[in-house]
C-alpha cells in the first residue's frame, strides 16, 4: 500500500476544497450559531442572550404556522413528484425512437432559473385577465364570468407554490426513475409474466421493488431541497397572503431584513438543522450503500 | 441600551459639528479648495425623467465646485435593506435621501451627522418647512436631515362614474366607502374600490392616513407606546376590513403588488384607488405614446377624466400620511463640509424648480421658498393644484409622537397591514386582530425603549 | 387501455404539462402593454411586437445584469471546475484514510442550506469587503457548487479504469503527469457535465446575490427581474422578454449536453 504517499497528495489534492469549506461553510456555520444566542439588531451591537431567540419562537404563532406551511409545502410537492416522476418515467419507458429527445425536452424545467419559473406561474395563476393563463382561457371560453383569484386565499397560494416546485422538480424524479427501470433485468419481468402476472402485477412486484433504492434517494434529496426552498416562495407570495404560504427560508429572510433582527432569523434556520441531520444521514447511507 | 449609551457621544459630535457647520456657514457658497468625491443615494422614482433630473441636479454641484459626485440609486422596495446594508457594512454614502421614518431610526444607531446648525445657516437661502413637517427629523431635539419634498398618496377616482350614477365625489373614508358600493358592477368586473393591505406604502401609509384621519394611534404626543385597543382603532380597523367583506373589491386586491392598484384603475376595472401621482404619468404618457387619432381621442378621454382627490378624513379630521424625503448627512462622510454644500445646492429654490418640472408631479416641495418658486407649476390643472397642496395635510409616521426609531420600526415591521390581513384572511375577529397588533407594537417599543 | 395508448396520451400530456407554461410567457413578451392590460388577443399577439425586446434591451439596466450573471457564472465554473477536479480525482483515486468519510462529507457539506447560511456568510464578506460586488458571489456560489460537482466527479472518476493510469506508472509518469495526459481525456464527458452544472447552479442563483449585492449595476439576472416586479408601474411584457432571454442561453447549451447531463444525474441517484 502505497498510503503515505498517497496522503500527501492527497492533501494537495484536496486543499483548495478544505480552505473553500472551512472558510465559508464551517466557519460561517458557527457564526450562525453564536448569533442566534445574541439579539442581534442591526446597526446595534449585538449582547449575548442565551435561548431567548428558541424560547421567543417556539412560542411565537406566526413560527408554528410557519412550521406548517413548510410541511405542507414539502410534503404535498414531494407526494405529486414522485406520482408523475413515476407516471413520465413509464411513458418514456414506452418509447423507443424518440425517447431521447423526449426525456431532453421534459427536463426543460428543472434548468430553468427558479425565480422565472416562480414569476411564470404567479402570472400562470394570475386573476388579471390578459396576464393570467388560466383565467384568460377559462373566460375567453366563456367557462368563467369573472376571474378566479386563485392565489388571494391561503389554500389557493399555497396549491400554487406547489404547483410551481412541482413543475421545476418533477423532470428530475422522472428522469432518475427511467434510469432506475431500465437497470431491472428484463429477465424479472419475463420471469413474472411466465407466472401469469398482468401489467399492474408487473409494476408492483417487480417495477416498484426494484426502484426503491432510487425512491428513497430521490424522495430524501427533495425532501432536504424543498424544506429549505426560498425562491419560489418569495417571487410568488413573499409569504401571502398574509403569513399562508410563509416558509422557514423567507421567514427567516423577513426577520432578518424586514425587521433587522439578526440573532433571531438565524435561530430559525437553526430549527431545521436536526431535521437535516437525520434526513442527511439516510440519504448518505443509501448512496454509499453499493459503492465500493 | 445601546442606542441610549451613544447618545451622550452623539451630543459631544453634535455639539463639535454644529460648530464647524458654523464656522463654515459664515463664508460665502462654498468654493471647495480641494476636489471633493462624493456618493449621494437618492430614491429611484416611477418617474424615469425625475430621477434624471436630480441626477443632473447633483452634477452641476460637482461641475460649479470642481468636485465630483457618484449617483446611486435606492428602490421603494430595497431602501431598508440598501441602507441597513450599507450601515453593517460601514460603507455609507456621504449624502443620503432618507424617507419619512429612517432619520429617527438612523440617528438612534449613530449614523447621522447632527445638522441643527446647518440647517439655521441655510434657512435663508431655502427656506424653512412648515410646523407640521418639520418635526420628522427631530429626534432628542437636533435636527438630522432636512426635508426636500413629500410624495404624496391621492384619491383616484373616475369621474365619468360617479357622474353617471349621480354619486357625489367623496371627502372622508365613509363617503368613499357608500360610493364604491353604488358604483360596484361585478357583473362587469367593474369594481367600487381598490385599496390592497400589502407590504408598500401604498398598504401602510393608507392605514396609516386611516388611522390617524380616525384619531387612532400607538403612542402619545409625547411619543410613548400607548395601547390601541381603543373605539377609535376599533372603527378605522372595521372600515379596513369591511370593504374586503363587503364585494366591493376585485378578489386578488390582498395580494397586489405596488403597481397592481395602478394597473387595476387604468384598466378601468375600480373606480377608487389611493395612490401617487404615477398614475397620472402614466396616463399622460399614455397620451404621448398614441399610436393613431383614434388611439389618441381615447387616451385624451381617459387623461381628463382621471381625478385626483385630496386624500379622505376621517372623523378626527384629514391626515395624510406621505413619504417625506429628507437629505442626511452620514457621519462617516471623509468630507462632510462638501457633502453639506452639495445638500444646500440640491435643496435650493432653482434647483428644486428645476427637478419639479421633470417630476410630474410626484413632488410636493416641503422648504418655503422652494414651494414658492414651484407654484406656477402647481397650476396646471386641477389635479396638478391638488398634488401642489400636499404638504399642508401631511402627517409623519408616529403621529401624535415625534418620530422615533419604535415609530419607525413599527411601519418596518409590517404589522399595521398584516393585521386586517388576519382578519380578511385568516378569519379572526376585529378585536383579536386589535389585540395581537398591540402586543406586537409593544413588545418592539419594549426593545427600542420610548 | 393499451401500453401504446398510453404512451401516447402521456407523451401529449407530458408535453403539455412542460411546454405550455414558456409558451406562454414568450408569447406575452411579444405582446404591446394594451394588449395585457386589455386582455385583446390572448393566444397570438396580435399585433406581433418587438418593442418589449428592444425597450428591454435599450432602457433598462438589463444588459448590464445579463453580463454580471455572464461574468459569475463563468468565474464560478472555471474554479468549480478545478477544485472539484482534484478533490473528486483524490477521493476516487488516492487512498488515504479517512476517505469514506470525506465522501460522505462532501455530500451533506451540498445539502447545508443557504437558507441557514445566508445571514453569517454576509457578516464574513462584509468583513473581507466582498459585500456589494460580485465578488461576493464568486466566493460564495463555490460553497454549493463544488460540493455537488465533486460528488459528480467521484462517480465518473472512479467508473474509469485502473489500468490506464498504471501503465503510466509503469512507464515512469508522476501522479500529476497521469492525471492530466491519461485520466482528463477519458474524464472529459465528466468535466464538462460538471461544469455545465456549475454553470446553471450559478446562472440560476437568487438568494446570495439577493442579499449580498445593492447596488443596482452589481445585480445578477434573477435579482434584476424580481426588482422590476415589485415596481409601481412598468411593463410586463419586458419582464416576460427578459425571462426568455435569460432561460435561452442555459437551453442552448444544454441541448449539446443533456446526454451527459442525465447520465450524471442518474449516476448520482441510481447507481449511488
Amino acid at each position: 500500500m502505497r498510503l503515505p504517499r498517497d496522503t500527501g497528495a492527497a492533501v494537495v489534492f484536496l486543499s483548495p476544497l478544505l480552505i473553500l469549506v472551512v472558510g465559508l461553510i464551517a466557519y460561517p456555520f458557527t457564526r450562525a450559531i453564536w448569533l442566534s444566542l445574541t439579539d442581534k439588531l442591526v446597526g446595534y451591537p449585538e449582547r449575548f442572550v442565551g435561548l431567548r431567540n428558541y424560547a421567543y419562537l417556539l412560542d411565537d404563532d406566526t413560527f408554528h404556522e410557519v412550521v406548517k406551511n413548510t410541511l405542507v409545502f414539502t410534503a404535498g410537492s414531494l407526494v405529486l413528484k414522485v406520482l408523475t416522476g413515476l407516471a413520465m418515467a413509464l411513458v418514456l419507458n414506452g418509447v423507443w425512437r424518440w425517447r431521447n429527445f423526449f426525456r431532453g425536452l421534459f427536463l426543460l424545467p428543472w434548468i430553468t432559473s427558479t425565480v422565472i419559473i416562480a414569476l411564470t406561474w404567479r402570472w400562470m395563476f394570475d386573476a388579471f385577465p390578459g396576464r393570467g393563463f388560466f383565467n384568460s382561457v377559462l373566460l375567453d371560453a366563456g367557462l368563467l364570468r369573472r376571474p378566479i383569484a386563485f392565489m388571494a386565499t391561503p389554500a389557493g397560494a399555497m396549491a400554487a407554490v406547489i404547483v410551481a416546485n412541482w413543475w421545476r422538480a418533477f423532470p428530475f424524479f422522472g428522469v432518475s426513475y427511467l434510469a432506475g427501470m431500465q437497470a431491472i433485468p428484463r429477465e424479472l419481468y419475463d420471469a413474472a409474466s411466465v407466472d401469469g402476472a398482468g401489467t399492474w402485477q408487473r409494476f408492483r412486484h417487480v417495477t416498484l421493488p426494484g426502484l426503491k433504492h432510487v425512491l428513497i434517494v430521490t424522495i430524501v434529496l427533495s425532501f432536504i431541497l424543498t424544506i429549505n426552498d426560498f425562491n419560489i416562495v418569495y417571487v410568488m407570495t413573499r409569504g401571502g397572503p398574509g403569513t399562508a404560504t410563509q416558509v422557514f427560508a423567507t421567514y427567516s429572510y423577513e426577520v432578518a431584513f424586514n425587521q433587522l433582527r439578526w440573532g433571531r432569523g438565524v435561530t430559525i434556520s437553526i430549527f431545521l438543522v436536526p431535521v437535516m441531520v437525520v434526513a442527511i444521514a439516510l440519504v448518505s447511507r443509501y448512496l454509499l450503500r453499493e459503492r465500493e | 441600551m445601546a442606542h441610549r449609551r451613544v447618545s451622550r457621544r452623539q451630543f459631544l459630535i453634535g455639539t463639535a459639528t454644529t460648530g464647524a457647520a458654523l464656522a463654515w456657514g459664515t463664508r460665502e457658497a462654498p468654493a471647495q479648495k480641494k476636489a471633493a468625491s462624493l456618493r449621494l443615494w437618492i430614491l429611484k422614482t416611477y418617474v424615469e425623467p425625475t430621477n434624471k433630473a436630480v441626477e443632473a441636479s447633483a452634477q452641476r454641484w460637482a461641475a460649479k465646485h470642481g468636485g465630483s459626485v457618484t449617483v446611486e440609486y435606492f428602490t421603494f422596495e430595497d431602501m431598508q435593506t440598501k441602507y441597513v446594508a450599507a450601515i453593517e457594512n460601514k460603507n455609507t454614502p456621504d449624502v443620503g435621501q432618507l424617507e419619512t421614518s429612517a432619520p429617527a431610526r438612523f440617528a438612534g444607531m449613530g449614523q447621522l451627522l447632527d445638522l441643527t446648525g446647518f440647517a439655521k445657516q441655510i434657512e435663508s437661502q431655502v427656506g424653512k418647512p412648515p410646523a407640521n413637517v418639520a418635526p420628522v427629523n427631530i429626534v432628542d431635539g437636533k435636527l438630522w436631515a432636512i426635508p426636500w419634498y413629500i410624495m404624496a398618496p391621492f384619491w383616484y377616482v373616475w369621474r365619468d362614474e360617479f357622474e353617471k350614477k349621480k354619486v357625489k365625489l367623496p371627502t372622508t373614508f365613509e363617503e368613499a366607502k357608500q360610493a364604491a358600493h353604488a358604483l360596484n358592477r361585478p357583473t362587469d368586473n367593474f369594481y367600487g374600490l381598490g385599496q390592497s393591505w400589502n407590504r408598500t406604502a401604498d398598504g401602510y401609509g393608507v392605514m396609516q392616513s386611516l388611522m390617524y384621519s380616525y384619531g387612532a394611534s400607538w403612542v402619545g404626543k409625547d411619543g410613548k407606546y400607548r395601547s390601541i385597543k381603543t373605539p377609535a382603532m376599533q372603527k378605522a380597523m372595521r372600515w379596513a376590513t369591511d370593504i374586503y367583506k363587503e364585494g366591493i373589491q376585485p378578489a386578488d386586491t390582498l395580494t397586489w403588488t405596488g403597481s397592481g392598484n395602478n394597473e387595476n384603475f387604468i384598466a378601468r376595472n375600480i373606480a377608487q384607488t389611493s395612490n401617487g401621482p404615477s398614475i397620472t404619468f402614466a396616463m399622460e404618457n399614455a397620451v404621448a405614446k398614441a399610436t393613431d387619432a383614434a388611439d389618441r381621442k381615447k387616451k385624451e378621454e381617459a387623461l381628463a377624466n382621471h381625478v385626483a382627490l385630496p386624500h379622505p378624513a376621517g372623523p378626527e379630521g384629514l391626515r395624510m400620511w406621505a413619504i417625506a424625503m429628507s437629505f442626511a448627512v452620514f457621519k462617516n462622510s471623509k468630507d462632510p463640509e462638501a457633502a453639506m454644500s452639495l445638500v444646500a445646492h440640491l435643496l435650493s429654490p432653482e434647483e428644486t424648480l428645476g427637478v419639479m418640472k421633470d417630476s410630474y408631479g410626484q413632488f410636493a416641495p416641503v422648504l418655503d421658498k422652494g414651494r414658492a418658486a414651484s407654484k406656477d407649476y402647481f397650476n396646471k390643472n386641477e389635479n396638478y393644484r391638488t398634488f401642489g397642496k400636499a404638504a399642508e395635510w401631511f402627517v409623519p409616521t408616529g403621529w401624535p409622537g415625534p418620530i422615533t426609531a419604535a415609530a419607525a420600526e413599527v411601519q418596518a415591521s409590517n404589522v399595521l397591514t398584516d393585521a386586517p390581513a388576519k382578519v380578511i384572511v385568516d378569519k379572526w375577529s376585529v378585536d383579536q386582530a386589535i389585540e395581537w397588533e398591540d402586543k406586537k407594537i409593544k413588545e418592539i417599543y419594549g426593545t427600542l425603549g420610548a | 387501455m393499451t401500453v401504446r395508448a398510453f404512451t401516447i396520451i402521456g407523451l401529449v400530456a407530458f408535453l403539455l404539462i412542460v411546454l405550455v407554461p414558456f409558451w406562454w410567457i414568450a408569447s406575452m413578451s411579444f405582446k404591446t402593454y394594451e394588449q395585457v392590460q386589455f386582455a385583446t388577443s390572448i393566444y397570438v399577439p396580435r399585433p406581433f411586437t418587438w418593442e418589449n425586446y428592444t425597450v428591454l434591451w435599450s432602457a433598462t439596466r438589463f444588459p448590464l445584469w445579463l453580463r454580471n450573471s455572464v461574468v459569475t457564472a463563468v468565474l464560478v465554473t472555471l474554479i468549480t471546475t478545478v477544485v472539484a477536479s482534484l478533490a473528486g480525482y483524490a477521493v476516487a483515486r488516492l487512498r488515504f484514510p479517512g476517505r469514506e468519510l470525506f465522501a460522505s462529507l462532501i455530500l451533506v457539506l451540498y445539502l447545508v442550506p443557504p437558507a441557514l447560511l445566508f445571514i453569517p456568510l454576509y457578516r464574513v464578506l462584509a468583513e473581507l469587503g466582498a459585500t456589494n460586488s460580485l465578488a461576493a458571489l464568486v466566493l460564495s456560489y463555490p460553497t454549493f457548487t463544488v460540493p455537488f460537482c465533486t460528488w459528480l466527479l467521484i462517480g465518473f472518476f472512479k467508473a474509469l479504469p485502473r489500468e490506464l493510469e498504471e501503465a503510466a506508472f509503469v512507464d515512469g509518469a508522476t501522479r500529476a503527469a497521469a492525471l492530466t495526459r491519461v485520466l482528463l481525456p477519458l474524464a472529459a464527458p465528466g468535466i464538462v457535465a460538471s461544469a455545465i452544472f456549475a454553470f446553471t447552479l450559478s446562472w440560476n442563483e437568487f438568494l446570495y446575490a439577493l442579499v449580498f449585492i445593492q447596488d443596482e449595476t452589481a445585480l445578477t439576472v434573477p435579482v434584476g427581474l424580481n426588482l422590476l416586479i415589485y415596481g409601481d408601474v412598468f411593463s410586463w411584457g419586458q419582464l416576460m422578454a427578459a425571462s426568455v432571454i435569460t432561460t435561452l442561453p442555459v437551453v442552448a447549451l444544454y441541448m449539446f449536453i443533456h446526454r451527459w447531463m442525465v447520465e450524471g444525474l442518474a449516476a448520482g441517484s441510481v447507481k449511488g
